[in-house]
């Protein structure tokens, strides 16, 4: 059976937004395995969703309209970016090359912005510190994801992210390339850092001393709240899909518009994402995190990863 | 030949050990019978490579630019080992007066002794081995070894020289490496992979050459061996490591040691010069050395410590070295290995009349010493004497060297570097003999200090040294000019 | 010619795979610049000597020349398991354990360690100087790893990380003697490596004097001859 590639589309932003709160629920899960806890069930974060859902939204006195609008465009934007990337299939779909992979990280980087403005909007001191600490960090994180995408670029002669899952499954010598090694290993840092993980950030608990992304959504409250959970979960995916499709495993997805290939692709992508949690929860749990000011000797590690990236490239495609 | 080159490549390691087994009053006997030997030896080799190249099986090899560094080498390792016999007596003396018990002075000695001859035979060998990876070997020997030696006497100043010269000249010696297996690539791409870097067949093929990775390997020669010769601004060890190592090994770092690193210099531009044409390799070395004549010129004012003075003075003179051989004319290339020979005189008698000065007058610091033309009626002229050797003056042979150097350039053109050079030779000039004439003729402040010489073998040594200087300036022998002339058209890279 | 035969031959698997382990050299020198436990500043080292073995050893395997097998063996023996032996036994003694931070903070360190890698690279790439045994990048990660083990002995201010950069800046040269000077007669190759055993004992004594004559390992105190 075959489908139309915008049900395709709407299918890859589907299964982003409605996997992302269970790969959520898988890592909380392995982690407190880990920890030797049993853990809360991997539905959990549903449930925290729906209730949130149900729940009256307030806002601080002085807060404005953004206050309220910031979780609706952030969600917004994590849920335009699984359009430019190969969530499921091989082949570009309908929408998909009307932004490149720099196109994505703008509007990753919107989202987070718009998340950090309306953090400031409400006045309290947490949320503004989560806010200040995530764009100075960001400030250095920022240009290791530019040279990745740079990385990506010299790689391909295009900038779309297609393209190089494509390269990369042309053959062995593509993947030992140190260019690439390099460069996925900086997009890995980037994505500890991204989604608050140790050792950037301890995100269970609100320990105001190392808090950065956990502390931005301290104002809100009901939906949107949820929406900005949901939004931090799917940005989690998105962040993965890029990794595991576009850089270290774009295989299992779907060649042709076939069903069953989109129904494998869509199974294999949350597999795939699994495997990463573990490895995530892994660190989470060997490490220790940093010291705040010890971050970024974090982020300048990525950087070096990344900038090495672009000169073993440069000189002749090494 | 070859029972003599054997005698002057393994005498000092036999010297060595023997040091290290035999009783102790051994030591002296062993170090000068071997010091002598050596120079005899070399002296014995020098008609046998005029014009020709002696091999022994693939590891040895001697022409003429060998044979002057063997000869400079092994002339100041004699006299110095003839030095070293009253500067331990008169160490004896000193650590008997502070306390020292006698077995422990005694197992300095031989740790002093067994280093000594080491270092002597690690600096014999390296103009003597063939090709660039035993050059580098025998030089890399020379920098374990003498370190140890800059840091036989613990104390915290000779801690921290030791340290700073082992690190910085070892980092040298790992660009030298570099260079070194650089040269080795381009050699391959001409002779194949299995050849080991002879100078013979290097040679040979030199004017195949590839000539941007001989280039690169050029310049990282000139840093990393230049490292060890103490061109700026890689001297920085160099004032540190003479001023704290104990004088006989100072006198050895400074006429011989600086030399025999440049020698390494001197093949790799044997082989540049052939491959790439002059103009690269002479401009390099060029720069490299008239910053170093005109820093140490700068730092001879002023300076505090005797020794420290000296080796700012070596620094000058590898930085002539390094202009003679960037005029490029045989002329100037006479002049650069007569200067080989005269600097290994002079500064070899330089550092050992400083040697007296410091255990005569119990200080390194200059400011304190006074009166010395009073006091040491052998030492204070024959120290005077070495000064104006080392300032250029007449009738000693580094007014000669110094003359054909600037004739060369002359004649080459440099008349702007020619003059550059003269003033900052004669900058560097009026830098030591202003110091030079404070210690000894200002008179003594304080109780005077008694008049006598601490030991006739610390003077009989020095006398040696200046009648060479003397040789070389009024009329050096037939046959080493002869020599010199031959060195100079190797130099060329005309073979 | 000779290259152009050889460039076409090559499988680029191959030069991947060198590139890479050439890379990790380079990153762990890096991780030396981090390091603040003298432990595991040698165990890096211990862990760079065995990866430029590695090195050797795929030459060997890829390119089919059977001496370097002997000079991988013999060099991972010497570098990677006598050398941090001796070091650390050398520390045994020591009273101090953290190295301290260098004069910099590390994260000025590494930016200043990639430009000055960024210049050794672009330097090199620039000469045009090919191999037939390994691809050119792994020589500009060579000179970028001795550049970088020059600011690891300048930043640092102590004796162990100053001995820990010169070792591995000679690693870096052995990384570039296996690019360009594969063919090099085994024998010269050995000779190398027992002079760096023979360095290694010279730095040792030092240390050892170092340390028990100030009973400390940093080389502050190291500044008294000037001028």
């Amino acid at each position: 059976m075959i489908l139309a590639p915008p049900v395709i589309q709407v299918l890859q932003v589907l299964t982003i937004l409605f996997g992302a709160p269970g790969i959520s629920g898988v890592i909380a899960k392995i982690e407190a395995r880990l920890q030797g806890r049993r853990g809360p069930r991997i539905l959990q974060p549903y449930y925290d969703i729906a209730k949130l859902f149900g729940k009256e939204s307030l806002a601080p006195v002085n807060a404005r309209i953004f206050f309220l609008a910031a979780p609706v465009l952030s969600f917004a934007c994590y849920l335009t970016v699984p359009l430019l990337i190969p969530v499921l299939t091989t082949f570009p779909l309908p929408l998909a090359t009307m932004g490149d992979i720099l196109g994505g990280g703008l509007i990753l980087a919107f989202a987070s912005f718009v998340v950090a403005v309306a953090a400031a909007e409400t006045g309290d001191p947490y949320a503004q510190l989560g806010a200040s600490r995530a764009k100075t960090f960001g400030a250095i994180a920022e240009p290791v994801v530019l040279l990745v995408v740079f990385t990506v670029a010299l790689l391909t002669s295009t900038d779309l992210p297609y393209a190089l899952a494509a390269t990369v499954t042309s053959g062995p010598g593509q993947i030992v390339l140190p260019a690439h090694l390099l460069a996925s290993a900086a997009l890995f840092l980037v994505i500890l850092f991204e989604t608050g993980r140790i050792p950037v950030e301890t995100h269970t608990g609100t320990i105001e001393l190392g808090m950065i992304e956990e502390a931005r959504s301290f104002e809100h409250s009901g939906t949107h709240l949820a929406l900005l959970k949901w939004g931090s979960a799917t940005k989690q995916l998105v962040f993965y899909t890029i990794f595991l499709n576009v850089f270290v495993a774009p295989w299992g997805l779907a060649a042709t518009p076939n069903l069953w290939l989109v129904t494998f692709a869509m199974v294999a992508l949350l597999a795939k994402a699994t495997v990463l949690g573990v490895v995530v929860s892994v660190i989470d749990n060997t490490f220790a995190k940093l010291r705040l000011f010890k971050i970024t000797e974090f982020v300048s590690a990525a950087f070096l990863l990344a900038a090495l990236a672009i000169f073993t490239l440069y000189l002749g495609r090494g | 030949m070859t029972p003599v080159v054997l005698v002057v490549a393994l005498l000092p390691l036999a010297a060595a050990l023997l040091c290290l087994f035999m009783p102790r009053g051994f030591n002296e006997a062993a170090a000068v019978v071997s010091g002598v030997v050596t120079f005899a030896g070399a002296i014995i080799l020098l008609p046998a490579v005029l014009g020709r190249t002696v091999t022994i099986a693939p590891f040895i090899r001697i022409d003429a630019l060998s044979e002057v560094f063997l000869l400079a080498t092994a002339f100041l390792y004699a006299i110095i080992s003839i030095y070293t016999i009253g500067y331990f007596a008169r160490e004896r003396r000193d650590s008997r007066h502070s306390g020292v018990a006698a077995p422990q002075f005694n197992r300095y000695s031989r740790k002093f002794y067994v280093g000594m001859n080491i270092f002597a035979w690690s600096m014999l060998c390296a103009p003597l081995v063939n090709g660039l990876a035993f050059l580098w070997i025998a030089i890399e020997i020379t920098t374990v070894v003498s370190a140890l030696l800059v840091a036989i006497d613990r104390t915290a100043g000779a801690t921290e020289a030791a340290w700073k010269y082992v690190l910085i000249a070892s980092s040298g010696l790992g660009i030298a490496l570099l260079a070194t297996i650089i040269l080795y690539y381009s050699g391959a791409q001409v002779l194949g992979t299995s050849y080991d870097l002879e100078f013979d067949s290097l040679l040979a093929a030199a004017r195949h050459l590839p000539s941007v990775p001989v280039e690169l390997a050029f310049g990282l020669a000139v840093v990393g061996f230049g490292t060890k010769v103490g061109l700026f601004p890689m001297h920085t060890w160099l004032p540190d490591a003479h001023s704290e190592a104990p004088t006989p090994i100072s006198a050895l770092l400074s006429g011989a040691l600086l030399a025999t690193s440049f020698y390494a210099i001197l093949r790799f531009y044997q082989i540049t010069v052939t491959a790439v044409g002059p103009t690269f390799p002479q401009t390099v070395l060029l720069v490299f050395g008239v910053l170093s004549l005109l820093l140490a010129a700068l730092y001879l004012f002023g300076q505090q410590n005797i020794k420290r003075m000296l080796a700012y003075s070596s620094v000058e003179h590898m930085g002539i070295l390094a202009i003679g051989i960037s005029f490029g004319v045989p002329i100037a290339f006479v002049g650069v290995l007569l200067h080989v020979l005269a600097h290994a005189a002079a500064k070899g008698t330089a550092f050992m009349g400083a040697g007296v000065f410091i255990h005569k007058f119990g200080t390194k610091e200059l400011g304190q010493i006074r009166g010395g033309l009073n006091a040491l009626p052998w030492s204070a002229p024959l120290f005077l004497l070495a000064i104006a050797a080392l300032g250029a003056m007449p009738p000693f042979g580094i007014f000669r060297s110094e003359f054909l150097i600037v004739a060369g350039g002359l004649s080459n053109g440099r008349n702007v570097f020619g003059a550059v050079f003269l003033v900052l030779v004669i900058l560097a000039f009026f830098g030591l003999s202003i110091s030079t004439t404070r210690i000894l003729f200002l008179p003594a402040v304080g109780t005077p200090i008694a008049r006598g010489e601490p030991s006739v073998w610390m003077v009989v040594p020095a006398l040696v040294g200046v009648s060479a200087l003397l040789l070389l300036g009024i009329h050096p022998p037939e046959l080493l000019m002869a020599l010199l002339n031959h060195g100079a058209v190797e130099l060329q890279g005309g073979h | 010619m000779l290259l152009a035969v050889h460039d076409s031959v090559i499988p680029s698997v191959f030069d991947g795979t060198a590139n890479t382990v050439a890379v990790l050299v380079l990153l762990i020198e890096f991780g030396m610049l981090r390091a603040s436990l003298f432990r595991s500043q040698i165990r890096l080292y211990a862990v760079q000597s065995a990866t430029v073995s590695v090195l050797a050893f795929v030459v060997a395997a890829g390119r089919n020349l059977p001496d370097l097998y002997v000079l991988a063996a013999v060099s991972f023996l010497l570098k990677a398991i006598v050398v941090p032996a001796v070091m650390l036994r050398l520390l045994r003694g020591a009273k101090t354990e953290i190295a301290g931070s260098g004069a910099l903070g590390v994260a000025s360190e590494v930016v200043i360690s990639i430009v000055v890698a960024a210049f050794g690279f672009f330097a090199i790439g620039a000469l045009g100087i090919h191999s037939s045994v390994l691809p050119t990048t792994a020589l500009s990660l060579s000179v970028a790893v001795v550049l970088v083990a020059f600011v690891l002995m300048i930043v640092r201010r102590d004796v162990v990380s100053q001995a820990i950069g010169f070792f591995s800046l000679e690693n870096g040269v052995s990384m570039a003697s296996l690019v360009v000077a594969a063919g090099l007669p085994l024998i010269v190759e050995v000779a190398f490596l027992f002079d760096l055993l023979v360095a290694v004992v010279v730095f040792g004594v030092l240390i050892r004097v170092q340390s028990n004559r100030g009973k400390t390992l940093s080389t502050t105190g190291l500044d008294r001859l000037r001028g």
